[in-house]
């Protein structure tokens, strides 16, 4: 029963990797290399992938920590805050950035009426935009392992610490915060992960001025058909993709055992 | 933490509210500015009116991706349910070589970047000369939901004690009656839970939809499409009923969780 079922998806991976069978020659990979436009776009994305990162971890890791100190019912409530947007659509929040930011949008409309600002500041169709938004749509897959991973720090051994004179720096730092580095470096790595194969919100965001890898890569399948590049620069990114994976899970093991 | 100044801890909690709000605000703002009378997106809304709903309900292309989505999301996640279903089933009570291997082939979906899942169906459906078809939306929805039903339904099959299996056989029951009369009732919410989780999963799903349907247009490709020209007030309607369609789902999976696991505790 198995055997039969796994064939469908046995199928779908062989056309998940079929790029690789069309990569036989390596002439596809020199011209990846040549042409500055891709590398250019390469950085891109990794510049504002590690951006969004470390902006996710900023934010997450202080209100996975907050949620942890929190009583029962304030608790159920900001995991359910954390949860809905989750779920909720990607294309929905990133449209709702729209909204937001946009020069009628409620953040300028705070900053003219603060008088911070005499002009709307652009936040959209630029980089800073879609690092808001990468940021946002991302945040739930490091909060909700990383205060899984806080939750099952024993509070006695904190205690413990306390009661041997260590001041609540020491004990933060000594003896808390490296049992989180686990769960805290496995999200990290999700996230990047995450950030790297983004589609929808440079799509949306960026206006099309903020090209990532995963635009290039519609650009090179829908428009210019030139699937061979394609299937190259899809098979680095997957191989990028699992590789950092792989660390991730080895992470994450570490942090659930 | 216990200990810490009162400053720092004050510290803590406003980074924290303020993260959440963060995570909320596209959600909070959407809904309210789905009401607006004006034209244009300004907040707050000058006035209220149903007019961009009026618009949505009113325009055939939107319906017409209505039913689409709404027929892929309920063909795709029940071929998801049943495939995923028998898989989470089979590498939970099997033991056969290749085990893990195959595990993380049926999860393989979820951890590689959509648009290289969107890359691979697109050439894949190509060459079997599917793209396009409404059959290949089917297949490439269902492939992307089965890891959503497998993470679900493997739980729910590890807490089911296999003893329980295992006295029906020994009394005789057929295994066709074993599934409907010991194990269906028994796994019924995780069954539920996953079938609503596969739904959503499709019924949001824009990225691999974008590359392969073709002519036919869901929901979500429709928006996506139309972002991408201008920024549309209908949308905003659109986005918040699809927030109110994830809230119910969600409310739904958590009272059916929450009885089932109340329930089990009866029994003990």
């Amino acid at each position: 029963m198995v055997v039969a079922f796994d064939a469908p998806i046995v199928y779908m991976l062989g056309l998940a990797f079929w790029d690789k069978t069309r990569g036989f020659t390596l002439e596809h990979y020199e011209n990846l290399l040549e042409t500055p436009v891709y590398l250019r776009v390469l950085g891109n994305t990794m510049r504002i992938a590690l951006i969004a990162t470390i902006a996710n971890v900023a934010i997450g890791y202080p209100l996975a920590h907050w949620m942890r100190g929190l009583q029962n019912r304030a608790r159920l409530i900001a995991i359910a805050l954390v949860v809905l947007p989750f779920w909720v659509s990607i294309l929905v929040r990133t449209y709702a950035w729209i909204v937001v930011l946009g020069n009628g949008g409620l953040v300028n409309r705070a900053l003219l009426w603060s008088g911070l600002t005499d002009a709307p500041v652009s936040f959209l169709y630029n980089e800073l935009g879609v690092t808001i938004g990468m940021a946002n749509v991302l945040l739930p897959f490091l909060v909700l392992p990383l205060f899984a991973a806080m939750i099952r720090i024993d509070d006695r051994l904190l205690q413990a610490a306390a009661s041997l004179g260590a001041p609540p720096r020491t004990i933060f730092w000594k003896v808390y915060f490296p049992l989180t580095v686990p769960a805290l470096a496995a999200g990290t790595l999700l996230v990047f992960i995450l950030c790297l194969g983004f589609y929808v919100t440079p799509a949306i965001l960026g206006g099309g001025r903020v090209p990532m890898i995963s635009n290039l890569l519609d650009t090179l399948i829908n428009q210019i058909p030139r699937w061979e590049q394609a299937s190259a620069i899809s098979t680095i990114l997957l191989i990028v993709t699992l590789l950092i994976f792989a660390a991730y899970r080895r992470l994450d093991r570490k942090a659930s055992a | 933490m216990i200990g810490g100044s009162p400053w720092a801890r004050r510290l803590l909690a406003t980074v924290g509210v303020l993260a959440l709000v963060f995570l909320m605000v596209p959600i909070v703002i959407v809904i309210p500015m789905s009401f607006s009378s004006a034209r244009s997106l300004t907040f707050p809304p000058p006035g209220f009116s149903l007019r961009w709903y009026e618009t949505f309900f009113g325009d055939a292309q939107w319906m017409e991706a209505m039913w689409t989505s709404a027929i892929v999301a309920a063909v795709s996640s029940v071929c998801a349910l049943i495939l995923g279903g028998l898989a989470a089933y089979g590498l939970r009570r099997g033991s056969f070589a290749g085990r893990d291997w195959a595990e993380g082939n049926f999860m393989a979906p979820l951890i590689v970047p959509t648009i290289i899942a969107a890359i691979a169906l697109y050439l894949g459906l190509a060459k079997i000369g599917l793209l396009g078809s409404f059959a290949g939306l089917l297949i490439a929805h269902t492939i992307l939901n089965v890891p959503l039903v497998m993470m679900v339904m493997g739980v729910a099959i590890r807490e089911f004690d296999i003893r329980i299996e295992q006295v029906a056989w020994s009394l005789g029951a057929s295994w066709s009656y074993t599934v409907r009369k010991v194990m269906l009732p028994n796994l019924a919410p995780s069954v539920f839970a996953a079938w609503i989780f596969a739904f959503i999963g499709s019924f949001d799903e824009v990225i691999v939809t974008s590359f392969i349907a073709g002519k036919y247009n869901t929901v979500p490709k429709k928006m996506f499409n139309e972002l991408i020209l201008e920024v549309n007030p209908t949308i905003t309607a659109v986005a918040t009923l699809l927030i109110g369609l994830t809230v119910l789902a969600l409310a739904a999976v958590t009272v059916i969780l929450a009885r089932a696991g109340r329930l089990k505790q009866t029994l003990v």
